[in-house]
């Protein structure tokens, strides 16, 4: 494969400059000339230049200027400007403001110059080169979210129906028909719809867009409170929600920050408990909110505590999957959260938690 | 009536619906299409309308919102004596709170179908009917 030469558009008003350089570099480029900012502009317009060489000193509009005025509109071709004197303040203001790669001293030396084009046209191609690897990245990396979100839920919809068919079983009255059988199925599919919640709670997280909006606490807490307590109606749940004025935050992973600690203290109880409490307590200040989630269960070993927030912790007699508490530490990670942990064994958990507002 | 496109949905459904012995006549469709069709064919017969409609949400060609577009436009005396929830097993915070946002749609239920659910709704909505 031939590559095509490289398009070099050159700006300068002295007709002789353009002459000399057609005349040094036809060979080797694909030469654009123009003898004011304004006939630049026209070529850029219509051609895809990669380098864009222009002569500082020139009436109305001064390279430096001409820079500036395309950083936005054309970004990408390397720019070098060529001076005649060496103005400082000129070399300054185009080294912080027009984005300049090389700066060049007139008379040119041919070399020098053909170097200079020659890094220069390196430059631009790893500048497209890593943008297409990054926008190929990104879509490789949405689609894999996408595949994930979207067979999570194919997977799931078959398994809600099984959930369905031994709720169904229940009814009749055929549990027991076949031995512990049915409790087997049941216990799995269960276990197996929580994997599929966690992993698409986890890929949702990863994501990095954050949807940020109002947040009501006594509305969300409700929600979730409703949602896992069917398993087990029993708990009682102490609110005490102190939100004086608006929250703003990223609704979906305090959702799941919640949700995985209060489906914790749900699912962590003492079977002995006849009491079993889960107080959260809710505190929102125009700075943070303050969240505290206590119950009286089980309690975490000392020795636990700080193994809770990895990725497949799990101790021998718990009923997880190690990926609730890892999932919330991640989730605050993302919104620049904060979560401590005191628990005594058999007296309960106290999991606290600090969340930024976004007002 | 039942809107699901999977049949053993379906036939779940149906039978949670029996066992509650909440509603008399359970009428299924396994498309929009097909429901839409139904109250077309029947406008003008009254006693063939259901009181609820169980729609799901994810469904090949019309989903259930696309559904609930095109029962817009049926008459007034026909939706204000039908009631529309919506059953999904659904975890898409997008379609939870557009099954919210809905005005048709009176709740958002999720498979599995608990008899409990449906006794909420009905005693909510039917029980002064009676």
């Amino acid at each position: 494969m031939t590559r095509s030469p490289v398009k070099v558009l050159y700006i300068d008003d002295e007709e002789n400059n353009l002459l000399a350089f057609k005349a040094s570099f036809r060979r080797q480029y694909e030469i654009y000339t123009a003898n004011s900012a304004a006939e630049g502009l026209k070529v850029l317009e219509n051609l895809p230049v990669e380098v864009i060489i222009a002569d500082q000193k020139m009436p109305e509009t001064t390279g430096v200027e001409f820079f500036k005025s395309i950083s936005v509109s054309y970004p990408d071709p390397i720019r070098i400007l060529l001076t005649g004197y060496t103005d400082i303040a000129a070399l300054a203001d185009a080294i912080n403001h027009g984005d300049i790669y090389r700066y060049i001293t007139k008379p040119w030396n041919d070399l020098e110059l053909h170097n200079s084009i020659k890094n220069a046209h390196d430059a631009y191609k790893s500048k497209i080169d890593l943008r297409n690897k990054i926008k190929e990245l990104e879509k490789t990396n949405d689609e894999l979210n996408r595949f994930i979100y979207s067979i999570s839920h194919e997977l799931r919809a078959p398994l809600v129906s099984v959930i369905g068919i031994v709720n169904l079983v229940k009814m009749e009255g055929l549990y027991h028909s076949s031995g512990e059988y049915w409790e087997l199925i049941e216990s799995c599919s269960n276990k197996l719809d929580y994997y599929i919640q966690k992993t698409l709670q986890y890929y949702k997280n990863n994501k990095n867009v954050s949807d940020l909006s109002e947040i009501n606490f006594k509305k969300l807490v409700d929600e979730i409170i409703d949602l896992y307590s069917y398993t087990d109606r029993d708990t009682k749940f102490n609110l005490n929600i102190n939100q004086p004025g608006s929250f703003i935050g990223d609704s979906f992973r305090i959702e799941v920050i919640l949700g995985n600690l209060i489906s914790n203290a749900i699912k962590y109880q003492k079977d002995s408990e006849h009491q079993k409490v889960v107080d959260i307590h809710i505190d929102v200040s125009p700075y943070k909110v303050d969240i505290s989630i206590t119950d009286n269960g089980l309690g975490i070993l000392n020795e636990h505590l700080e193994k809770i927030f990895t990725q497949f912790f799990k101790t021998k007699n718990n009923k997880g999957s190690g990926l609730g508490l890892f999932i919330v530490k991640e989730a605050l990670n993302k919104i620049d959260g904060k979560i401590s942990v005191r628990s005594s064994l058999n007296q309960g958990t106290t999991f606290k938690i600090t969340i930024p507002n976004g007002n | 009536m039942l809107i699901d496109d999977n049949i053993i949905d379906l036939k779940i459904n149906n039978k949670i619906i029996l066992i509650s012995k909440l509603f008399d006549d359970i009428i299924q469709f396994q498309s929009g299409e097909d429901a839409l069709n139904y109250f077309s064919d029947h406008a003008n017969e009254p006693d063939k309308m259901p009181h609820l409609i169980l729609l799901d949400i994810q469904m090949p060609e019309m989903d259930g919102f696309e559904f609930l577009e095109n029962y817009k436009r049926f008459s007034p005396q026909l939706k204000d004596s039908c009631l529309v929830a919506m059953l999904s097993s659904t975890l898409d915070f997008g379609d939870i709170h557009k099954a919210e946002a809905n005005p048709y749609v009176i709740k958002l239920l999720k498979k599995p179908l608990i008899p409990s659910e449906l006794e909420i709704i009905f005693n909510a909505n039917f029980k002064i009917i009676d």
